[in-house]
C-alpha cells in the first residue's frame, strides 16, 4: 500500500466536525461434523469474521484485527492483518470472542466488539439462521463511528477500493431487519408516549384532588376550632 | 562412678571397678578392717538426702553447734579510713527575723558558718505607702475613710497580701464588715493610683482587679456547689433532651439536602430538549408546617421530568454505534430490569441493530419507559395520600367523607379488571353483559 508522504503519523490534528461512519458485520458461521470427533471431542467447525457491510477494502484503514479466543485454544490471541479477517477453528463449546480492530493511525484507539460464538440453535436468539448447508450463522451489524478523524485517517477512510467486483452479500438481510426494528421501536415509542400522556393527566387530577382534599380538611379543622 | 550408675539405673558389673581403692589395694584393706559397713541406701531415698545423713566420715552429724572460734564469723567491715567528723549543738541567727534572737541547731563545726539557708524564703511584699497629702489628693474615697484605708494597708503589710486572712482580721468593730473582694478592690485601686501618679514603678504593669466579676464568679461556684440531687437529675435530663433535639434537627437538614439534590437533578434533566410538557407547580403548599407533604409534592414534580440522560458522544475518536445504546451507569438495577421487562413484553430486541436512527429512537423509548415507571409509582404515592387524607377528613367530620375520582383508584386494579372483563366477554361471547364498560 502506498501512502502519500505528506501524511506523517503526527501530521496535523483532527479534522473537526467531520464524522465518517463505517458499517461492519461481525459474527460466526458454524457447521456440525455430524458426530463427535474421536481424538479431541470436537463437534463443530466454525469461522469467526469481521467484514465491511459495503463492498470495500477495509485494509485501507485497518491495520490488523485481533481475535481473542478461549484460553483453552493454543495461540489464544489470533491476529489477521489482511482481508478476509477471519479465523477458522474446531471446537465443542460456545464462548465469548473479543474482536479488536486496530487502525493504521496509532492516534485512533482500537474498536472493540464482543461476539458470543454460536454453535447451537438456541431459542430466543434471532441472530441465528440456518443457511443452505452452511450450518448456522450468528452475525451482527454495527457501525464504527470516526468522530473528528485525524488527517491521515480521513485520507485513508475516504480512499477505499472495492473488495470484489462480484456481488457483496451477507447471510442476514440487514436492510429488512433495520426497517423492521425501526418500525417496531417507533410503534413502541408511540404506545409508551400515549400511556405517559394518560397517566400524566391522571397525575394532574390526583394532585388537584389532593389540594382539594387538603382545603376541605383545613375547612373542617377551622369549623372544629369554632365549635 | 557409682552415682552415675545409680542415676542410669544400671546394675553393678560383676567385674571389680577400676577405682582408687582397687588401685591402692592396701588402703582398701585397711578401711574395710576399720570402718563399719555402710548401711544401704533405702529404696526411694534421694541420693542427696542420703549423703547428708552419712557423709564421708561416716559420722553422724553433730547435734550441738560447735564453737571453734573463727568459724564463719568475719571481721568488722572497714568503710572509711578517715576519722568521723563531729556534730555540735551550735547557735545561729536568722536574718529573716527582726529581733535577732539566737537559736540552736546541730551543725558540723568544720563547716563554714553561713547565713541561715532558709532565711531566703522569707519574702516581703512591697506594700506601697502614701502620705496624708497624697491620700487627700488622689486616694480619697466615699466608702473608705483614711483610718480604714490605713488599717487595710497595715493588714496588707502584716499578712503579706493574704487577703483571706486580711478579711478575717479586719477590724469589723471599728469599721464596717468588708468582704475579700472589697478589700482587694480597694487595695489594688490604691496601688494603681499610686503607681500612676508617682511614676515610681513606671514600667510595672498595673494590676486590674474586677471585683464584680469575682463576686459573680464566686456566686456561681456557690450555686454549683449547693445544687440539690433533684436539680442535678433535672439538669442531666435536660441535657439529654437537648442532644435528642440536635440529632433530630440534623436528620431533618440531611433529608432536605437530599431532596434539594433530587430536585436540582430533575431540573438539569429539564434542560435537555424533550417533548414532555413541563408543568409548573400547580399550587403553593397548603400546609407548610408539615414537611412530609412538601416532600411528596416536590418528588411528584421531579417525577414528571424523569428519564434517562444518555451521554453525548461528541468526543473525537473512534467509537462503536452500539456503545451509544448502553444504559448509563446511573440507571439502577431496578430500572434497567423494568426496561428489559417492558421491551420483552412489547416483543422488542434488547440490543437492536444499531443505526443512527434506531439508536436515537431506542434511547428515547427507554427514557420514556423510565418516565412511565416513575409516573406510575408517583400515582401510587398520590393514591396513598388521597386515601390517608380521606381518612383524616373522616376522622375530623364524622359521618362525612370525600369522594376520590374513580379513575384515580388503583390504576393497576382497573387495568386488570378491564382485562378480565374482556376475557369474560370473549369466553361468554355476549356483548350485552353489564360488565362491558
Amino acid at each position: 500500500m502506498s501512502l502519500p508522504t505528506d501524511f506523517g503519523p503526527d501530521s496535523g490534528g483532527r479534522i473537526k466536525g467531520v464524522c465518517i461512519v463505517k458499517p461492519i458485520v461481525y459474527g460466526n458461521v458454524a457447521r456440525y461434523f455430524g458426530k463427535k470427533r474421536e481424538e479431541d471431542g470436537h463437534t463443530h467447525q466454525w469461522t469467526v469474521y469481521v467484514k465491511p457491510y459495503v463492498n470495500e477494502d477495509m485494509s485501507a484503514y485497518v491495520k490488523k484485527v485481533h481475535f481473542k479466543l478461549h484460553e483453552s485454544y493454543t495461540n489464544q490471541n489470533r491476529i489477521v492483518v489482511k482481508p478476509p479477517y477471519e479465523i477458522s477453528e474446531t471446537g465443542w463449546g460456545e464462548f465469548e470472542i473479543v474482536i479488536k480492530i486496530h487502525f493504521h493511525d496509532p492516534n485512533e484507539r482500537p474498536a472493540t466488539m464482543y461476539h458470543i460464538l454460536k454453535l447451537f440453535h438456541s431459542g430466543g436468539t434471532r441472530d441465528v439462521s440456518t443457511e443452505n448447508g452452511k450450518g448456522l450463522v450468528s452475525e451482527s451489524l454495527d457501525e464504527i463511528v470516526f468522530q473528528d478523524p485525524t488527517q491521515l485517517m480521513h485520507h485513508l477512510l475516504t480512499n477505499t477500493k472495492q473488495l470484489t467486483l462480484g456481488r457483496w452479500e451477507h447471510n442476514t438481510n440487514f436492510e429488512e431487519k433495520k426497517e423492521k426494528t425501526q418500525k417496531s421501536i417507533m410503534d413502541a415509542k408511540q404506545k409508551i408516549r400515549t400511556e405517559i400522556t394518560q397517566l400524566k393527566n391522571k397525575l394532574k387530577l390526583a394532585k388537584e384532588t389532593i389540594s382539594q382534599f387538603k382545603d376541605e380538611i383545613a375547612k373542617a379543622q377551622d369549623n372544629q376550632f369554632m365549635l | 562412678m557409682g552415682d552415675v550408675r545409680d542415676i542410669m539405673e544400671l546394675e553393678r558389673p560383676a567385674t571389680p571397678e577400676v577405682t582408687r581403692e582397687s588401685i591402692l589395694g592396701e588402703k582398701n584393706k585397711k578401711r574395710t578392717s576399720t570402718g563399719s559397713k555402710l548401711p544401704k541406701r533405702p529404696e526411694g531415698m534421694h541420693r542427696e538426702v542420703y549423703a547428708l545423713l552419712y557423709n564421708d566420715n561416716k559420722d553422724a552429724p553433730p547435734l550441738f553447734p560447735s564453737d571453734t572460734g573463727n568459724g564463719y564469723k568475719q571481721t568488722k567491715i572497714k568503710l572509711g579510713m578517715r576519722k568521723p567528723r563531729k556534730w555540735k549543738w551550735m547557735p545561729f541567727t536568722n536574718p529573716a527575723r527582726m529581733d535577732s534572737s539566737t537559736f540552736y541547731h546541730w551543725r558540723r563545726p568544720s563547716d563554714e558558718p553561713k547565713e541561715y539557708p532558709f532565711a531566703k524564703f522569707n519574702k516581703k511584699v512591697d506594700v506601697p505607702t502614701y502620705t496624708d497629702i497624697e491620700f487627700n489628693q488622689h486616694l480619697r474615697s466615699d466608702s473608705w475613710s483614711k483610718e480604714e484605708t490605713d488599717h487595710l494597708m497595715d493588714l496588707a503589710r502584716r499578712y503579706d497580701l493574704r487577703f483571706i486572712v486580711m478579711a478575717d482580721r479586719f477590724d469589723s468593730d471599728k469599721f464596717s464588715k468588708r468582704s475579700v473582694e472589697d478589700i482587694k478592690d480597694r487595695y489594688y485601686k490604691i496601688c494603681g493610683i499610686l503607681n500612676k501618679t508617682l511614676q515610681i514603678n513606671g514600667e510595672r504593669k498595673i494590676y486590674m482587679y474586677d471585683a464584680d466579676h469575682e463576686r459573680r464568679r464566686k456566686e456561681q461556684l456557690k450555686k454549683l456547689y449547693e445544687r440539690k440531687p433533684e436539680q442535678m437529675e433535672e439538669e442531666q435530663f435536660l441535657l439529654g433532651e437537648l442532644k435528642k433535639i440536635e440529632a433530630r434537627k440534623k436528620e431533618r437538614e440531611r433529608k432536605t439536602q437530599d431532596l434539594q439534590k433530587l430536585i436540582s437533578q430533575a431540573d438539569s434533566q429539564n434542560e435537555t430538549p424533550r417533548k414532555t410538557d413541563k408543568k409548573l407547580p400547580k399550587k403553593k403548599i397548603a400546609n407548610p408546617s408539615r414537611p412530609s407533604r412538601i416532600d411528596t409534592n416536590q418528588i411528584l414534580q421531579a417525577v414528571e421530568t424523569a428519564g434517562i440522560k444518555f451521554p453525548d458522544y461528541k468526543n473525537s475518536g473512534v467509537s462503536l454505534r452500539s456503545q451509544r445504546m448502553k444504559l448509563p451507569a446511573n440507571v439502577g438495577q431496578k430500572k434497567s430490569k423494568g426496561i428489559e421487562q417492558m421491551l420483552q413484553d412489547m416483543g422488542l430486541e434488547l440490543n437492536p441493530t444499531p443505526t443512527e436512527d434506531i439508536c436515537q429512537h431506542f434511547n428515547e423509548l427507554r427514557s420514556d419507559m423510565v418516565l412511565l415507571m416513575e409516573i406510575k409509582s408517583a400515582l401510587g404515592t398520590c393514591e396513598f395520600e388521597l386515601q390517608s387524607l380521606r381518612h383524616q377528613y373522616e376522622a375530623l367530620t364524622p359521618g362525612k367523607t370525600l369522594a376520590i375520582p374513580p379513575q384515580l383508584l388503583s390504576t393497576t386494579m382497573e387495568n386488570e379488571t378491564g382485562k378480565i372483563n374482556s376475557e369474560i366477554i370473549d369466553v361468554v361471547g355476549s356483548p350485552g353483559t353489564p360488565l362491558n364498560t
